[in-house]
């Protein structure tokens, strides 16, 4: 694992060609990483976007998530995206869908992933499948990697954070046969106004998460000056964060001041608590 | 808005199935096997969850009625209760469902006749004994009243057995079905409350506590019984000043005939519960509280407890009888 400080608004990408990614790369200024790595790894200066090219099938977008999970050091809240093109027997050729529900030949459960609020794009099923199929009857969508991306996906974080986005580029019009590299690329960029609003969310509900679980403000402050276990600092950090709300930093210093050891901080801050008669009136 | 809603393939066709998803015309609906692929896996954040919930319409196999905690009671030797829904339209920020469910979509059971059975066979199975049923422990009982019809289907029950009492315990403004029947004796629509000043920061997207108290007035006029519930009870800056309005504002509205029972209820929460809402929510003032461990609980310290109970009580005393006053300790 690389020690790339977790930023907010982290954002992963899984895309199984590099004509799939190759808008969103531009887009994003993603840049290849200066490393040798498994799978070509793509990442922004501030280093909150990354893209993996996982190639095709369910094993690569498996083994390319969790690779990226590691590699890019990412965090519960950050927020994966799989975007690709899909067959499908229903829909328009051209248009971009939200995933709701994947299903595959292997297993006998479905999977559900949730979808963005308020959004107007439509949702479909989608299959994901080991070898391409060209009877498009039974399915919305088909593609080859959503269940796993999404299978090892929800394992490294909530699934609200994951978003399955597919294009429809074949069907029973549109036969398979025809797909070209730059038609891939060219499918991906017209829906790449709509790609961005979806991503965007994401990155609003990483940075959301983010600032949730910011350590309080005086944490380090408070760290630095004194020694506390593992359990004191747990402590500490609670009591920090249910303080701040109501007391500001000054407060807080003053108390602390003469404190000569780690319990007597955690007792003073205790006891400030105990003592918070909450004026109702101002929340 | 409903954006979802997730339905179990063996109940798609079932008559309730099909009226509930009359109402939500422009939903999405995706067939599921089984409400446990849904609610409650791993890897769910309830918080984000609760800002665009969906329904899962499900199929219950078993556990229809169970008994109801220790310290639950209004005065009956026996308590039970069900649930035909899982989570709440509500977002109290003390709600034991946020620190219970990983999951903040609404599961709602079809088969109420399931229910039926099961509270029949328990009334009979404890004949002797004077039983209260609490509906919807793990919801509010009401909220979603115009959507499910639970509590008009089972209010049919309790208009046969006459001896045994059911509450619905709710913080909804639901009127109906009961402003359109006749009151039935053994049923309470308890009420939960608190001051407004606290109720506004607290029960979020729960209706006000004016707009409780003046649906309660009515359908104490009708004749329905009352149960009031504070509970919990809030500690804060003039907490006295603030139940003391509160109480004497209801008790001047609603006659005390019309006064099934009256409780107070402490705040507490399990300390791992605790710990899992306080994860979800660090910046709510709730966890400026002086909460403290006692006893393996996060709760007030017992002298705040007993000073919030027995003054809120010694208030109550001055217009009904000891005999209505409980104390809920879960
Ligand atoms: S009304 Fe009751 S069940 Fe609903 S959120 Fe509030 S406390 Fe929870």
């Amino acid at each position: 694992m690389n020690n790339f400080k977790i930023k907010n608004n982290s954002i992963r990408w899984v895309i199984a060609l590099k004509e799939e990614a190759q808008v969103i790369l531009d887009h994003y200024k993603l840049k290849l990483v200066n490393e040798k790595t498994i799978y070509p790894i793509y990442k922004n200066a501030q280093e909150t976007h990354w893209l993996i090219i996982s190639g095709i099938g369910r094993n690569n977008a498996a083994a390319s998530t969790a690779y990226l999970y590691a590699y890019s050091n990412a965090s519960k809240y950050t927020s994966w995206i799989n975007i690709g093109i899909a067959g499908a027997g229903k829909g328009n050729y051209g248009d971009l869908y939200l995933v709701d529900k994947i299903s595959n030949y292997n297993k006998k459960k479905s999977t559900y992933p949730s979808t963005l609020p308020k959004t107007t794009l439509p949702k479909m099923h989608l299959f994901t499948s080991d070898i391409p199929i060209s009877d498009y009857s039974t399915y919305e969508l088909i593609d080859m990697e959503g269940s796993a991306f999404f299978d090892i996906a929800s394992k490294l974080t909530s699934k609200e954070f994951i978003c399955l986005m597919k294009v429809i580029s074949d069907g029973p019009k549109n036969d398979i046969k025809e797909i070209t590299k730059s038609k891939i690329s060219n499918l991906i960029k017209v829906n790449l106004f709509n790609i961005i609003d979806v991503v965007s969310y994401y990155e609003r509900l990483s940075q959301e998460e983010f600032q949730i679980i910011d350590k309080p403000k005086l944490f380090n402050e408070i760290k630095s000056k004194w020694h506390f276990s593992t359990t004191q600092s747990f402590k500490l950090e609670t009591l920090l964060r249910r303080i701040e709300i109501f007391c500001n930093r000054k407060d807080i210093e003053k108390i602390i001041k003469n404190c000569e050891t780690s319990n007597s901080v955690i007792h003073v801050l205790s006891s400030k608590i105990k003592n918070n008669l909450v004026n109702w009136s101002k929340f | 808005m409903i954006e979802t809603i997730y339905v179990e393939e063996v109940i798609k066709n079932h008559p309730r199935t099909k009226f509930i998803l009359n109402k939500f015309k422009k939903s999405r609906i995706i067939l599921i096997n089984k409400y446990g692929e849904i609610f409650n896996k791993r890897n769910q954040n309830f918080r984000i969850q609760k800002a665009n919930p969906s329904i899962i319409l499900a199929h219950k196999k078993d556990s229809f009625v169970l008994p109801a905690p220790e310290g639950f009671g209004i005065g009956s030797s026996k308590n039970f209760y069900f649930s035909h829904m899982y989570n709440c339209i509500y977002d109290c920020r003390y709600c034991f469902l946020q620190g219970m469910y990983s999951s903040a979509n609404y599961v709602i059971f079809v088969n109420f006749e399931d229910f039926d059975i099961a509270i029949k066979n328990t009334i009979k199975k404890n004949i002797n004994s004077k039983l209260t049923f609490f509906s919807g422990y793990d919801c509010d009982s009401l909220a979603l009243e115009n959507v499910t019809g639970f509590a008009k289907h089972i209010l049919s029950i309790f208009r046969t057995y006459t001896q045994t009492e059911i509450e619905f315990r709710t913080k909804s403004i639901q009127k109906q079905p009961f402003l359109s029947l006749n009151p039935i004796k053994n049923v309470i629509l308890a009420y939960s409350l608190m001051p407004e000043l606290m109720s506004n920061s607290l029960d979020n997207k729960a209706p006000s506590i004016s707009k409780r108290i003046s649906v309660i007035s009515e359908l104490a006029s009708k004749g329905w019984k009352i149960g009031l519930r504070f509970d919990p009870l809030i500690h804060g800056e003039n907490w006295k000043e603030l139940y003391k309005e509160l109480l004497e504002n209801i008790y001047k509205n609603i006659s005390p005939d019309c006064l099934h029972s009256v409780s107070f209820g402490t705040l507490r929460f399990p300390k791992r519960m605790f710990k899992d809402i306080f994860k979800l929510y660090p910046n709510e003032p709730l966890f400026t509280s002086p909460l403290s461990l006692n006893n393996k609980m996060i709760s007030y310290d017992i002298e705040i407890e007993e000073e919030m109970t027995s003054y809120c009580k010694s208030l109550s005393l001055m217009y009904i009888n000891e005999d209505r006053i409980f104390k809920c300790s879960i």
